[in-house]
């Protein structure tokens, strides 16, 4: 049977109707990634006898089927999130041979929730990038299209899910790490808001923007898996306390009722400079919003265009804090003979990190150093609060807020890495979300000339990912199915 | 130069790092504790591991807090963790989590009395919390790093520049200590690295209004070695002066082998620790509920017992100030008052005769030999005449080898004074008769000789004769 | 475009060894980024409260009960060098 095209709610059933079981699923998918990864890297580790052994035990636990809400579910971690006995390399040679410790508490969730571990996927080092070609170990490709890259940071996340090697990956999103890969991919791809999911255990980059999320096929498997992942657990102070809705609950016909009326919120003058094919693709899905019931609202958002400076500054400067502990003394990749401890220093770190890495270690030093730090982190923070004000006023006016989530299509391998802004403009439909704090979701509205998937990004208040999954939901009813998913084997991609 | 405080003045200012009495770390559930062996308590919280998160330990801030109220601080009600940046082995994160901008307490102050009597009070600038770091330790092949005491809670407590000698330091540092110990905030053991002090010295001519140039010092790991070091420093900085050199900004260490400061090998560069707001937790929120609570639940504190003992026991500033500096002497003290009735010369006894004999053979009154009941007991020998004063010191001596009871000794020994008037007529009698030339001189008018009668009285009696007793019968016999 | 001074001093705060190559580079690159974010200083935010990214209801305490670690070896076996339970650096002090 082919397990590759089956999405959460299919395995699950399955599994109730005693269709197949979970080694079944495990085994088949472990075998499709090692023929056909080798294209793709989108894994960076899998241990098919630990994640059998974990599916044999699921099994064991059959009757307790009800109680385990993602029971035999093979979930694919993005590796700068640590699972114990698993590497935990964030791609970078400074933990080239790092094994994690403890497990994060996202995942320790999901595993309570019966789920599997089946590998872990490839990023750009340290989730600092827009393309995976980042990553200390090598590129992934793009399953829709094997030249061109699936989006990052999380693109191994994307990439896995995309190629019908996991029906669902955990990513994380600072400044669109989540949402823009799954746009490039065709998949839903899930920022919740800040304080939803806990952080423990996630390799840090920007400590006020990070968000560990899912990577899936269906809004209904995005819902399923964040509302097992999310919550407090305690030990992120970080995280806020409100209980996690069951959001799988109201995804049926009781949300079409729902979304009736609400009203989304376009700001038009964002949209410039966008791919044409986009743009027209992104007002096709509004112009469906809009079948569903919803009501458009023009919405400002002034202060949205400084979001790439804000976030520059911002995300630097708590990355090359977060970036400290990796000295080369505790853990981690140390440089042979070094001459005395400045130089263990400077040569392990200098020699471990890669250049994207190293770049915005330094943008962030300096941003934080003095005489800098008012006129850098410190007014790069008065500017965050006055995009946090945008969407408070937007969101008295709409319940959420829709663009593209990528201003573009999957690029080429090699085509944006001269020039870092170009690259970093590739966020920037996404950044303003983490810099506010407020979840959003991408789900895919079609494909280009090229058969390049497109996403549309929806945004929300916070805590109100309810309502984004209860549209997002509607509209994926409205919209049906993709073609060419390579998933479902299509010519260029990688499950068949 | 020869006295330095005569053309110069002394201006210290004491920073102290105090660990706090909790059983986890500050921001990690990891147990502290000291003496484990090397990376026994340690999580991966505080031992930086990627990944990982602070979460403020509860009692850590009540401690705080309570060290506030006690020092008499201004306890804000927001405040905000920072990260203050550098590398180092024993810094796993390559930050400390620290207080910057806006520390926990502001203002404050300590008072205390020095030995001529008079009381000082300093001011303090700060106290703020932060996280302890691990240790280095040298070996031939390289350096051990041990993270036990990564991530232990500590307060830092910051004066202002107002201590004028080192006699003032000591005792700012013992006052300090001892509210610490009293309020159950820190164990206070330098030796053991749990409360700790860097100094800031300059020196400046007399009247001048600008500070010198200022010199820390670092590595001071004893009472003793505070004030050596300060008065080393001071003689150092004037001789350089006097000799036309300027006083350089630097870092230096006491070594206590040489018994000199000597300049750390420190970068010279002035560090940049990038300080910022932790992300990683929301400002620090101290309510007045929890101010308010604290402070009913405050032990009685060195300062009011110091108080109450010079009501209660009408004691002077200075020996009141002495009998409170730890919680356990001054229990010991008000044993001993309260059981022999006689304030005064309990505090004699206990200042005069029992300190200095511990501090000689290196104890604390937590291993007194003496115990404060014995010690009653013996002050009331004395009252009731039991026993002579000049005896009862021969009997303490014997009371501190042997840890007995007053009245086991002077038993054993036969040391009761003897204060029958019959008795000591009757050596008295003796004496006189024996003594006829000494009587004729006293009679013509020589009064002085009425010691020597006394004088054979106590030699014939081994000394315990009640002297008074004996004098008086003297003169009855003498003068007829 | 930074100079050569500015970088090593950054590179220098940063511990990061730098090639004369990557010198380069990051003169250009970092000197790109930061003319980019120049535009923030036209920027009116003298008024603007205090940015707050963390939600009302998180809390940030636990309480004093000390937990020992699982394994605490486990957190040594990542350690490039280690002895007798400490972590090891070479003669690089002094």
């Amino acid at each position: 049977m082919d397990f590759n095209r089956l999405e959460i709610l299919d395995l699950l059933e399955g599994y109730q109707r005693k269709e197949f079981s979970p080694s079944e699923v495990a085994q088949s998918l472990l075998t499709s990634i090692e023929k056909k990864d080798g294209e793709i890297r989108s894994f960076l580790q899998v241990r098919p006898d630990v994640t059998l052994d974990a599916a044999r035990a699921i099994e064991k636990r059959s009757s307790e089927i009800q109680k385990l809400p993602l029971y035999g579910v093979p979930i694919a971690i993005k590796d700068n999130i640590l699972v114990t006995g698993w590497q935990a390399t964030a791609a970078s040679k400074i933990l080239k041979n790092y094994v994690a410790p403890f497990t994060a508490m996202c995942v320790e969730r999901l595993e309570s929730a019966g789920a599997l571990i089946l590998g872990k996927t490839n990023l750009d080092e340290f989730a600092m990038g827009s393309s995976t070609e980042n990553s200390g170990v090598a590129p992934t490709r793009n399953p829709w299209k094997t030249d061109r890259v699936p989006g990052g940071s999380s693109g191994g996340s994307a990439a896995a899910v995309a190629a019908g090697f996991a029906p669902a990956s955990l990513g994380t999103d600072t400044g669109g790490s989540i949402r823009q890969p799954a746009s490039l991919c065709g998949l839903v791809g899930v920022k919740p808001t800040y304080g939803r999911v806990s952080r423990f255990g996630l390799i840090a980059f920007a400590s006020s923007l990070d968000q560990a999320g899912p990577l899936t096929r269906s809004v209904w498997d995005a819902a399923r898996v964040l509302e097992c992942m999310a919550g407090y657990g305690g030990k992120d102070a970080t995280v806020s306390r409100s209980v996690v809705p069951k959001y799988t609950e109201n995804l049926n016909e009781s949300a079409f009722g729902t979304v009736r009326n609400l009203r989304v919120g376009i700001c038009t003058s964002w949209l410039e400079g966008v791919d044409p094919e986009v743009r027209t693709a992104f007002e096709a899905a509004v112009e469906k919003l809009k079948e569903l019931g919803m009501r458009p609202v023009e919405v400002e958002l002034p202060n949205v265009k400084y979001a790439l400076s804000t976030y520059y500054l911002v995300a630097t400067s708590e990355a090359s804090s977060n970036l400290a502990r990796f000295d080369g003394v505790h853990y981690g990749y140390r440089t042979p003979n070094p001459k005395d401890l400045d130089d263990l220093y400077c040569r392990s770190r200098g020699e471990g990190f890669g250049p994207e890495v190293k770049l915005r270690i330094m943008l962030g030093t300096y941003a934080l150093s003095a005489g800098y730090y008012d006129a850098y982190y410190g007014k790069a923070n008065q500017v965050r609060r006055l995009i946090q004000q945008d969407f408070e006023a937007a969101f008295e006016k709409c319940d959420v807020i829709a663009s593209p989530t990528s201003p573009t299509t999957a690029f080429k391998i090699g085509e944006k890495v001269s020039d870092p802004l170009t690259m970093y403009l590739s966020d920037i439909f996404t950044l303003p979300a983490n810099l506010a704090g407020i979840p959003g979701i991408s789900v895919p509205v079609g494909v280009d000339s090229a058969k390049l998937p497109i996403g549309m990004q929806l945004m929300g208040r916070h805590f109100d990912e309810s309502t984004l999954f209860q549209v997002a939901y509607c509209y994926e009813r409205r919209r049906g199915a993709l073609a060419n998913a390579p998933w479902r084997g299509s010519k260029s991609g990688a499950g068949a | 130069m020869k006295n330095p405080l005569e053309k110069y003045e002394v201006v210290i200012g004491l920073e102290v790092h105090a660990q706090l009495l909790t059983k986890s770390k500050m921001f990690s559930e990891a147990p502290n504790q000291f003496g484990a062996n090397p990376n026994e308590m340690i999580g991966p919280v505080c031992s930086g591991q990627p990944g990982s998160l602070p979460i403020i330990n509860q009692t850590a801030i009540d401690l705080g807090v309570r060290a506030g109220v006690a020092l008499h601080c201004k306890i804000h009600e927001e405040s905000v963790f920072a990260r203050k940046h550098y590398f180092y082995p024993d810094l796993p994160k390559g930050y400390q989590i620290s207080q910057y901008e806006r520390p926990y307490c502001t203002g404050g102050y300590v008072e205390f009395a020095l030995k001529d009597g008079s009381v000082r009070k300093i001011n303090l600038v700060r106290i703020h919390f932060e996280e302890d770091a691990g240790k280095s330790t040298h070996a031939s092949h390289g350096t051990l790093v041990d993270l036990n005491r990564a991530g232990v809670p500590l307060i830092e407590i910051v004066s202002e520049p107002e201590m004028r000698s080192s006699e003032e330091a000591g005792q700012y540092l013992r006052k300090l200590r001892s509210i610490l110990r009293y309020a159950n905030i820190c164990d206070g053991n330098m030796e053991q690295g749990n409360f700790r002090c860097d100094a800031n010295v300059s020196i400046r001519l007399h009247g001048a209004k600008e500070f010198g140039t200022r010199v820390e010092l670092k590595n001071i790991n004893s009472f003793r070695y505070v004030e050596k070091a300060i008065d080393y420093e001071v003689s150092r900085q004037a001789d350089a002066l006097e000799q036309g050199e300027k006083i350089r900004q630097e870092t230096r260490g006491w070594n206590a082998v040489k018994g000199v400061t000597e300049i750390m090998r420190e970068k010279e560069m002035a560090h940049d620790y990038r300080y910022f707001p932790d992300p990683d937790l929301p400002p620090l929120v101290i309510s007045p509920q929890l101010i308010q609570k604290i402070t009913t639940e405050m032990p009685e504190l060195p300062d009011a017992k110091r108080i109450r003992f010079i009501e209660e026991y009408q004691l002077s500033e200075y020996n009141a100030d002495v009998l409170t500096n730890s919680q356990e002497l001054a229990d010991f003290y008000e044993r001993v008052a309260k059981g022999s009735g006689n304030a005064k010369s309990a505090a004699n006894w206990v200042m005069n005769e029992l300190l200095g004999r511990l501090n000689a053979v290196g104890k604390e009154i937590d291993d007194t030999p003496v115990s404060a009941e014995n010690l009653a007991l013996l002050v009331k020998n004395v009252d009731s005449d039991k026993i002579s004063g000049k005896i009862a010191k021969t009997v303490f001596d014997e009371m501190f080898a042997s840890g007995k009871s007053p009245d086991a000794i002077i038993a054993e020994k036969g040391l009761v004074q003897i204060s029958d008037p019959a008795a000591l007529e009757a050596v008295v009698k003796k004496i006189i008769e024996a003594s006829p030339s000494e009587v004729a001189g006293y009679k013509s008018g020589k009064t002085k000789l009425l010691g020597f009668f006394v004088g054979q009285v106590m030699k014939e009696t081994k000394g315990q004769a009640n002297p008074g007793l004996v004098n008086d019968l003297v003169k009855k016999h003498l003068d007829g | 475009m930074l100079s050569r001074d500015e970088v090593l001093k950054i590179a220098r705060l940063a511990k990061l060894s730098l090639t004369e190559k990557e010198i380069e580079f990051y003169q250009q690159r970092l000197g790109r980024i930061l003319t980019y974010v120049e535009e923030l200083n036209a920027l009116a935010t003298a008024d603007t409260s205090v940015v707050r990214t963390i939600p009302k209801d998180a809390v940030a305490f636990r309480e004093d009960r000390p937990i020992p670690f699982g394994d605490v070896r486990e957190l040594l076996k990542n350690a490039p060098a280690s002895e007798a339970d400490s972590f090891l650096l070479p003669q690089v002090m002094e």
